[in-house]
């Protein structure tokens, strides 16, 4: 192995974890509005994929509602629909770490970074918010409800696997990958042993 | 950079199919997560006496406070996006076999931190354990992941790292990308 002395890296990293807490708290504020396009996204999906399933969606703050055409079994009242609530937070968490990872790198063109990010992240939220939606009316809400929205076995475990992917993996990985992938030239020169200087 | 990317993401497709699967889930992730608890229990246990785990849970005997440990706490995922990320990655396999035995154990660490933390917050603030729990620690783990692939990588041999191997950084011209 080579040796690592004069890593630019623990700059870096300190970078990353001074930009981390601000960028969480812009996200935490902004999210009904940066997540505004999350929920186009979905309610899309939803009008072409799921039409028989969801009446409509609305954004409340971060919380996604989809209203069902469902009906509630057991004891409640009949002519009752179900709605579904999805916390859009739990599958953007990755935009603030994404922030915070291209605001330390501090590349030229860091803006376009951020929006290049941004788009690219909006489907993942997009896919958290349905998989967990699906999740709620094929799964864990019961037979009742579940025998109503028409779906077999194997789907029922392709939704399993969309939810676990969507929550456990995509939110995560896709903003790591996504800053790799837009800053190439900031990796050549993590992996050399000068920090150039043009780059702060 | 082309083939690492695709490599990366066949490969962590691939283990995390393979990890869902019941085999998976009673052979390895559940006595994972079980020991994973046991673990934490007993470094809390140096400091606090007040503390036991059963299972998977984690249990403050002083206030009835329990944290359960559940998917995509125990680490598990993380580990599986590091190995991907470093088996897709152009090395021998010994440089490939030495970067995840310390990297797993960073990972891990790590979460163990996390568990420990999130453990004593529930028992100070329930609102800061949910903010911690489903926002923060997931950032910060996968940038535990980050960081220990780009120091593997950085201390790879420069016939690795900057060579036209397919690596990320796909030849030592390689463009600004955005």
């Amino acid at each position: 192995m080579a040796s690592a002395s004069r890593s630019p890296l623990p700059g870096f990293i300190a970078r990353v974890f001074a930009w981390l807490p601000p960028a969480f708290f812009v996200w935490y504020l902004s999210a009904p509005v940066l997540l505004w396009p999350a929920t186009l996204l979905v309610s899309l999906v939803s009008r072409m994929g799921f039409a028989d399933l969801v009446g409509g969606t609305e954004q409340a703050g971060a919380t996604l509602v989809f209203a069902t055409a469902l009906k509630p079994g057991g004891i409640m009242p009949q002519g009752g629909q179900i709605t579904v609530d999805v916390n859009l937070l739990l599958y953007a968490f990755g935009l603030p770490l994404y922030a915070a990872l291209v605001l330390a790198a501090r590349e030229p063109g860091w803006p376009r970074r951020l929006i290049v990010g941004y788009a690219v992240l909006m489907p993942v939220v997009a896919w958290g918010a349905l998989a967990d939606f699906l999740k709620n009316v094929a799964i864990t809400s019961g037979p009742m409800v579940a025998s109503q929205t028409g779906f077999v076995a194997w789907q029922r475990e392709l939704i399993a696997f969309a939810y676990q992917f969507g929550s456990l993996i995509l939110p995560t990985v896709v903003p790591a990958v996504v800053w790799v992938l837009t800053h190439r030239r900031f990796l050549e020169r993590l992996k050399t042993d000068t920090e150039k200087p043009g780059a702060s | 950079m082309l083939r690492f990317f695709i490599t990366f993401v066949v490969l962590q497709g691939v283990f995390f199919g393979v990890e869902l699967t019941p085999w998976a889930q009673e052979y390895f992730v559940e006595p994972w997560t079980r020991t994973l608890a046991a673990i934490s229990s007993w470094l809390v246990a140096v400091v606090d006496p007040n503390v036991a785990a059963a299972g998977k849970v984690i249990r403050s005997n002083a206030n009835g406070f329990a944290v359960s440990i559940e998917a995509g706490c125990n680490g598990v995922e993380a580990t599986i996006v590091l190995i991907a990320a470093m088996c897709a990655f152009p090395a021998d396999w010994r440089q490939k076999l030495v970067g995840l035995a310390f990297g797993v154990l960073a990972v891990q660490g790590l979460n163990i931190v996390r568990v420990i933390s999130l453990f004593y917050l529930g028992q100070w603030d329930l609102q800061m354990f949910e903010w911690a729990h489903l926002y923060v620690w997931q950032a910060l783990i996968m940038l535990d992941v980050l960081v220990v692939w780009l120091v593997w990588v950085r201390m790879l041999p420069a016939a690795n790292r900057g060579g036209n191997r397919g690596g990320p950084s796909g030849g030592s011209a390689a463009p600004a990308s955005a």
